[in-house]
């Protein structure tokens, strides 16, 4: 049971990495690593690191998003 | 061309990098040196020689003492240096007043799109169990986990929320301009601080007393390092939002 989630978490990370690296559309991309943080946090708590796991939930999931949408926001939403 | 180039590349990088990940020892082997060495140690007398239950953070406060102080320097001066390159990019006339001309462009800035209702009303009910939930965790980081680093993060979450809801106006009195530079430099300063104390008492820079009746001088540096990480990352955090929202 515990290595089927990891398995899923991992596929899904992959599956994330992969379009935030493919997606055009940067607002897009902004969520999708949204998400591949919230798949890390998950990963590093299912390993047994709750201290590095409430890291990336605060900073991978939370600060870095708005980082980036400010900087989206300033710039273009649309890959060149 | 160009696209075989990179394939090869990336070949070839990966191909050492793939025989380094078989040749690391299988996950969880308890015979490893890292497992057989520091890590039972710390395991087995860390509580005591620490006085932290968390190990994690009494590895990271007293065995890795040192570490954490560079550490904390290096986000110190990333944010220095994201500071200069996003200053350098602002028009101002004058050559150094750069926190007053940002915060002027800010106030002349036109009113951006308001704030969903449901988002302004989530975060305002939320944002004293959030501030109460960052506070818990610098605090209580030695005993559960988390500790300065995670408490700071949530806290410069929860000012970066306040800041989209209610206006950077209503929270310009949480980061008042004069205790900008020491907010940001609280990490560093409180590791600095510390370590002289630690250096007085045992004569090591940030060592810790390790006498038995001194126990309360030990937590209480603990907790003093703690609360300086999490307000110098909680203010690197929303320093960077503001400086890069403001024009």
């Amino acid at each position: 049971m515990s290595v089927v989630f990891d398995i899923m978490l991992l596929v899904f990370l992959i599956v994330t990495a992969l379009a935030v690296a493919r997606a055009k559309d940067l607002l897009g991309a902004a969520i999708l690593f949204s998400s591949y943080s919230l798949m890390m946090c998950l990963l590093w708590q299912h390993r047994g690191a709750p201290d590095v796991a409430m890291t990336e939930a605060a900073v991978g999931a939370g600060i870095t998003t708005v980082l980036f949408l400010v900087a989206i926001g300033r710039t273009t939403r649309r890959e060149k | 061309m160009k696209k075989a180039f990179v394939a090869a590349l990336l070949i070839v990088t990966a191909i050492p990098l793939l025989i380094g990940v078989v040749a690391l020892p299988p996950h969880g082997d308890p015979d490893t040196p890292v497992h057989t060495h520091i890590s039972a140690r710390y395991l087995e007398e860390g509580r005591e020689e620490a006085g932290a239950d968390n190990i994690v953070t009494g590895v990271l406060l007293n065995y890795r003492g040192l570490d954490t102080a560079g550490e904390v320097t290096v986000i110190f001066t990333a944010l220095m240096a994201g500071l200069a390159v996003l200053i350098s990019h602002k028009k101002q006339p004058e050559g150094d007043a750069t926190y007053d001309a940002a915060e002027a462009a800010a106030e002349d800035a036109p009113v951006r799109a308001p704030v969903s209702p449901v988002v302004s009303f989530v975060v305002r009910l939320l944002a004293p169990f959030i501030a109460l939930f960052a506070v818990y965790v610098i605090v209580n980081g030695h005993v559960t986990p988390g500790g300065g680093f995670q408490g700071g993060a949530i806290l410069g979450a929860l000012f970066i929320a306040l800041t989209i809801v209610l206006g950077r106006e209503r929270t310009r009195t949480l980061m008042p301009r004069l205790a900008q530079p020491w907010m940001q430099g609280a990490a560093l300063l409180t590791f600095v601080g510390v370590g002289i104390v630690g250096g007085a008492l045992t004569g090591h820079f940030l060592g810790y007393p390790a006498q038995a009746s001194l126990h309360l001088a030990r937590e209480l540096m603990m907790l003093v390092l703690e609360a300086g990480i999490g307000l110098g990352g909680a203010a690197v955090f929303a320093t960077l939002f503001l400086q890069m929202e403001a024009e």
